[in-house]
């Protein structure tokens, strides 16, 4: 049997898609009423949940609180139900705790977080089904989240991966797409300026490849966060209806 | 886009089945690609043409097993649906996978593939419990019912299946859709097509065979390959090795090599694999391991004597599996009347014997295996199980007559797939029309856009005698300011063959025009080849102009530019009267046309410019040549003779012994430009620029050569490019020549060939060109003759436009795309100088076939030994440019002994082999010692061969120089003799096809017409090629 190849010769992705197509993206803001905030997300068949908490006071050890900022505390973890056959992964897995770092990084990056010194914000993600992109969808859950909670941001969070089929740059990679061996860019960019928050690159790939698949992980970057706005913006309609009454 | 979900079953790591979901999404802008669609589908790329009468839609079994059908570009309006592709992909394999996609891609054919599964409408999820075979056929219907429908049913649909249900179940359903078998098909649709017929029955027959065969499966010949998985991880840890085998040819059932890193495998334990496969083979161990075979040997397949295995043992192993098949088309002959008696048990199979000696025997099954026993015949291998001693193939198509000349040469077109159809019409049309009554004009608004040099510049070109295809010219002229200006104009083929245009895509197919001994199939149609692209004198054309300002005194190029120009060329030089100008001789004025009826001043003074200009450019080039000199270029020395003829296969043009200096300077100002394009375009395309390398080569492949030298006294410097160069030129013998120019030419078989590659996948330090000395090096002079010199073209092109207009990089390949096309190129370049060998040989033979030594005196000639082997000798006949074997033990076991007058006789007796010599001692005490570089006389005979390729060979039968009275005469002509000898061997073939069949004979002659050579090429073409054709000409048989 011949290996599936990335990108056909008439220009579809296995799945259908063109290289620039993102998946269908579903999400919801609000799922949890306890939590300060919480979104769900569906990028195509990964499906994320975000929950969070904060700013509150520091909990724990007092002695790490930041004079000066706020404290973003994050966790990620995947459900041991998320993959197709089922592993058992203990919190403490490194791949998860490496996750959670990047997360970190990511939302010090977005929150304004010298409005609220010597407090914390908890950011939870849980992969509930992963289809390739798990932290781009967890990054992307955890932005709705915080505007869920009302934490001020610089800016939305818009995180998509990229990849290569020979020499075109496929947007928001699935897992075949991810297992097929060539790099995986994961982008997370506040699309207003233009920044990027987090950049990450899992193989090794041509400096003149880079713009092409960075420009492909941007557009879809793009295109997320016109998604995202529509739902943020339907949820600030429905809670507004709910104030009115 | 809507979104739907497949759950597929699939195989896990561990052998657990596991459920897997995947996205599938489906959407309304599926391109239906057709020429009559009514709706705004996108229209880009390629359409199916609406002048067919019916669109036909092969479903998955057909795609599957009659592809090679499909292919047949008399069928039409083939709509490849994408579940049947996805069908082959996994069933078949890669390379029937690759087939069909270059068939998809291949503007030529009319067929498109349509993405069904992905198209809203077009899409049927798999139902529970449906067999796939059901679902995808029940996908096809109904994706070509969709078809029928959106093409408003302006176009009725065929789909062909094999499937009986199928065709009960639908044929009727839908108005417009029919479904038939495939057999019904070609019956009602293609009754005339009778290829198609006879191809469809042979490949329903072999797959007949293979299912009885497969139930009877009887005791195993071969042990079964290793999975794929296990191979792969085999060869990563460095348990398994891979390379590509290759058979020995003088060996075949003995001896495969598989070339790595620099040391070859021997082994006898093939299991299956056929020569240019790419294996995995698995080491022996080392008491198993076996030398290399030093003896002569007769190819004969029924000598299968244990040869003396001599020399240290090499790495032995054994093939575990085949990475990547190679089959290809092979030319074979049916057995004669008598060996397929004692074949007969299976009247239905015949064992039939390849042309090419490396590829094992095929098994066929045909009825017409008696008609067919003359024939050269076409054959496809289908597969080889591991139960059966031989592959299974299917026959494909006849090619002529065994024996026959025209046959003969399909056969070395097709053994090297060499495809060259006459120019197809649709492609003709693409030309511009010229003729003598309306000769092609510059176009007005073309002549704005380009520089006009027609005023300015004294452009003249130098070329052999009556060549046509005048593709260079040259320039010089004083500037202003004192210092010179170089210029060399190349035709701009470009203008008139378009970016993918039919006949860019023909062209790029062919590669490079093929030159067989006795005709040339031309890259592009002769419009443009020998008018409209050459810059003949005294005549408009646009051209591709490089220009250097050079320094007066010290030559140093101050600047260079390349512009888009037109040309009028002044004058057609041929190279005698170039060199006439250059050396004073009066008597060359007469050759010129152009200077005729001038009055007498003007003469002179046009002429005064003229001398100039040639003496100006041979200073130049001189000094050019000096450099790289100094950087180590070599002076290579290539055996092969060429001969010229003109339509009337007359002698048309030989090549002087003594170059001219003309023709040096014309190479080295090519040589230039080639350079400097080169820069150019690595410099702005640093990824996908095509430029021409030629690595270093291994020191231990100069082992012999450094061994013969030092035989003769001489001691080669391999260390760099330079110290071989000098250490060549020292090593000459004043008795001999012969000598330096045999070390030469083996100083070319050690080196590597010379390649097209991109700049992309190659890191910058492996550009150099070891041959030229040149750190980047590109083809750029000849785009009439070679695809590469195309592309180059147009890379030049976007170089120069990027730079005026910013960012144009259309038509531009990327590095993937040129890194393909590299190896297409490489490949037919191989390809076409194995066939003009193969030609040459072939007419070698036909000359000396009817002639015996007793009658003839041509048969005896002179040679030089220049390789010694346990049982005989290799000789180089330089009359001929024969190189062959000469036996010094004949089969009966005598060897060769000399009389007191030094005639040779058979005697029993024995032979010893030594470093540089051999010596044959008689029973009777008498001994003949034969050393290397010694001049014998050889008779030349030819080894006849029904299945293969005749061969010359030779009999020592004086162990002294030749000396016929003529020798004199005759050495000095020899080339004369060479283009008698095809002269006399094409004329007799023709008289016996004309006495043959007198009705074909006409349209055969009228073929001639078009493909003989009609046209001499430049002479600086022919040097250039021959030094590059000794760069890659390493063929394996000169060390064997």
């Amino acid at each position: 049997m011949a290996a599936p190849e990335l990108l056909s010769d008439e220009g579809y992705r296995a799945d259908g898609r063109r290289p620039a197509e993102i998946r269908k993206v579903r999400a919801r803001m609000g799922v949890f009423e306890q939590a300060d905030g919480s979104a769900y997300i569906e990028q195509g068949n990964t499906k994320a949940l975000a929950v969070v908490y904060g700013p509150h006071e520091m909990r724990g050890s007092r002695g790490k609180a930041l004079p000066e900022r706020a404290l973003v505390n994050c966790q990620f973890s995947m459900a041991t139900f998320s993959t197709g056959e089922r592993r058992r992964r203990p919190h403490g897995d490194r791949q998860a705790g490496e996750l959670a770092l990047l997360l970190r990084d990511t939302f010090e990056a977005a929150i304004l977080t010298h409005l609220f010194p010597r407090s914390q914000i908890d950011i939870y993600v849980q992969i509930l089904q992963a289809d390739g992109g798990t932290f781009c969808a967890g990054v992307n859950a955890a932005t709705l989240a915080l505007m869920d909670a009302g934490i001020p941001m610089r800016d939305y969070v818009c995180a998509s991966t990229a990849g290569l089929a020979e020499d075109a740059a496929l947007a928001d990679l699935s897992v075949p797409e991810e297992a097929a061996g060539g790099p995986v860019l994961a982008l997370a960019l506040l699309p207003a300026g233009g920044q990027l928050a987090q950049l990450q690159l899992s193989a090794r790939l041509h400096q003149e490849r880079l713009p092409r698949v960075l420009g492909a992980a941007g557009a879809a970057c793009r295109a997320l966060h016109a998604v995202l706005d529509r739902v943020v913006r339907q949820r600030l309609r429905e809670v507004a209806a709910l104030l009115g009454d | 886009m809507l979104r739907t979900e497949k759950v597929l079953q699939l195989r896990g790591q561990h052998g657990r089945s596991v459920r897997v979901v995947r996205e599938h999404y489906l959407r309304p802008d599926v391109p239906c690609r057709s020429g009559l669609c009514p709706a705004a589908c996108p229209r880009d790329g390629k359409l199916l043409s609406d002048d067919v009468t019916h669109y036909v839609v092969p479903d998955c079994k057909v795609v599957q097993d009659y592809l090679e059908i499909l292919e047949f570009p008399e069928l039409k309006g083939i709509i490849f649906m994408q579940t049947a592709c996805q069908a082959v992909q996994h069933q078949k394999g890669r390379r029937q996978y690759n087939k069909l996609r270059n068939l998809v891609k291949d503007a030529r054919h009319d067929c498109i593939v349509f993405a069904n599964e992905f198209h809203q409408h077009s899409y049927l999820p798999r139902e529970k419990g449906e067999s796939m075979e059901k679902w995808q056929t029940r996908s096809i219907y109904n994706a070509a019912v969709w078809y029928y429908n959106h093409c408003l049913g302006q176009m009725p649909v065929v789909m062909v299946t094999e499937d009986e249900d199928a065709i009960g179940q639908y044929g009727n359903e839908t108005e417009g859709v029919f479904v038939i078998s495939f057999k019904n098909y070609l019956d009602n649709f293609w009754p005339d097509l009778k290829a198609a017929h006879e191809l469809f029955d042979s490949i329903l027959q072999a797959r007949r065979e293979r299912e009885s065969e497969s139930q009877e499966n009887s005791g195993k010949e071969y042990p079964e390959h290793l999975p794929g998985e296990i191979v792969e991880a085999g060869i990563k840890s460095g348990r398994y090795i891979q390379g590509t085998l290759n058979v020995n040819k003088h060996r075949a059932q003995l001896e495969a090599f598989v070339r790595l890193q620099g040391f070859g495998s021997k082994e006898t334990a093939r299991n299956r694999a056929i020569h240019g496969d790419v294996v995995a083979v698995e080491l022996l161990p080392v008491q198993e391991w076996k030398g290399r075979t030093v003896a002569l040997c007769e190819n004969e397949t029924e000598d299968k004597a244990p040869a003396d295995t001599t020399g240290d043992p090499m790495p032995t192993g054994k093939v575990v599996g085949i990475i990547q098949k190679n089959w290809r088309d092979y030319v074979v002959t049916f057995p004669s009347k008598e060996e397929s008696q004692s074949q007969g048990r299976n009247a239905q199979k015949v064992l039939v014997t390849p042309w090419d000696y490396r590829i094992p025997k095929i098994r066929i099954s045909t009825q017409q295996a008696e008609a067919l026993q003359d024939y050269r015949v076409v054959v496809r291998i289908d597969s080889w199980e591991s139960t059966s001693v031989y592959p299974n193939g299917h026959f494909v198509r006849v090619l002529g007559k065994i024996g026959d000349l025209e046959g003969e040469i399909a056969a070395i077109l097709v053994e090297n797939s060499i495809c060259v159809a006459p120019f197809s019409e649709i492609q003709m049309s693409e030309m511009p029309v010229s003729s003598s009554k309306n000769p092609w004009k510059v176009n007005p608004e073309e002549e704005k856009k380009r520089l006009d040099l027609r005023d300015t510049h004294l452009i003249f070109s130098i070329d052999p005698k009556g060549c046509e295809d005048v593709d260079d010219a040259l320039s010089v002229r004083s500037l202003p300011s004192g210092n010179l200006e170089l210029g060399v104009h190349i035709a701009d083929v470009t203008q008139f063959v378009a970016a993918n245009s039919y006949t860019d895509v023909e062209a790029r197919a062919r590669a490079t025009t093929y030159y067989l001994a006795d005709r040339r199939y031309d890259m592009l149609p002769s419009v443009l080849s020998a008018d409209i692209c050459s810059l003949l004198s005294g005549l408009d054309r646009y051209a591709v102009s490089v220009s250097w300002e050079l320094e007066k005194e010290s030559y140093e190029v101050l600047r260079v530019c390349y512009n888009k120009t037109i040309i009028r060329s002044a004058y057609k030089l041929a190279y005698e009267t170039a060199q006439g100008l250059l050396d004073g001789d009066t008597g060359a004025v007469d050759d010129i046309p152009e200077l005729k009826n001038l009055d007498e001043r003007t003469r002179e003074k046009k002429l005064a410019e003229l001398v100039w200009a040639i003496s100006k450019l041979t200073e130049i080039a001189r000094h050019i040549r000096a450099k790289r000199d100094s950087c180590g270029a070599l002076e290579l020395e290539g055996v092969e003779i060429r001969v010229q003829l003109d339509d009337q296969h007359n002698i048309h043009d030989l090549i002087p012994k003594q170059p001219l200096e003309v023709h040096e300077t014309v190479a080295e100002c090519m040589i230039l430009a080639n350079h400097w394009v080169a820069k150019k375009i690595s410099e702005n395309f640093p990824h996908q620029a095509l430029l021409r390398q030629h690595p270093p080569p291994r020191q231990e492949f100069f082992t012999e050569l450094r061994e013969c030298a030092s035989a003769k006294g001489f001691s080669i410097d391999t260390r760099s490019n330079k110290a071989l160069a000098e250490s060549l030129d020292k090593a000459y013998d004043p008795q001999d020549p012969i000598v330096n120019k045999l070390l030469r030419s083996m100083a070319t078989h050690a080196m590597s060939n010379a390649l097209y590659f991109s700049t992309g996948s190659c890191p910058e330090e492996e550009f150099h060109h070891y041959g030229l000395a040149l750190e980047k090096y590109t083809h750029f002079t000849s785009p009439i003759r070679r695809y590469a010199d195309i592309v180059v073209h147009r890379l030049l092109m976007a170089a120069t436009l990027e730079e005026t207009k910013g960012d144009i990089k259309e038509n531009i390949f990327s590095n993937k795309d040129l890194e393909e096309l590299c190896r297409h190129i490489n490949n037919r370049n191989r390809a076409a100088q194995c066939a003009e060998k193969q030609s040459t040989e072939l007419f070698q033979c036909m000359y000396f076939k009817d002639k015996t030594s007793e009658t003839d005196e041509r048969c005896i000639a002179d040679g030089v030994i220049y390789s010694i082997r346990t049982n005989g000798v290799l000789v180089f006949v330089p009359r001929y440019g024969i190189k062959a074997a000469a036996y010094m033990k004949n089969k009966e076991g005598l060897v060769i002994s000399c009389q007191g007058d030094r005639n040779c006789e058979w005697k029993p007796g024995s032979l010893h082999r030594f470093q540089d010599k051999i010596t044959s001692t008689t029973t009777t005490g008498e001994s003949v010692t034969l050393s290397l570089f010694d001049h014998i006389t050889v008779k030349i005979l030819v080894q006849t061969s029904r299945c293969h390729a005749d061969t010359i060979k030779l009999e020592i039968i004086r162990n002294a120089p030749y000396q016929a009275p003529a020798a004199e005469v005759s050495q000095k002509n020899f080339h004369v003799v060479k283009s008698e000898l095809v002269k006399a061997v094409s004329q007799s073939a023709e008289a016996a096809q004309r006495a043959q069949e007198n009705a074909r004979a006409e349209v055969m002659a009228e073929d001639y017409q078009k493909y003989c050579q009609s046209k001499g090429r430049s002479l600086y073409q022919l040097l250039e090629e021959i030094r590059e054709l000794a760069l890659l000409d390493v063929s394996a048989d000169v060390r064997t």
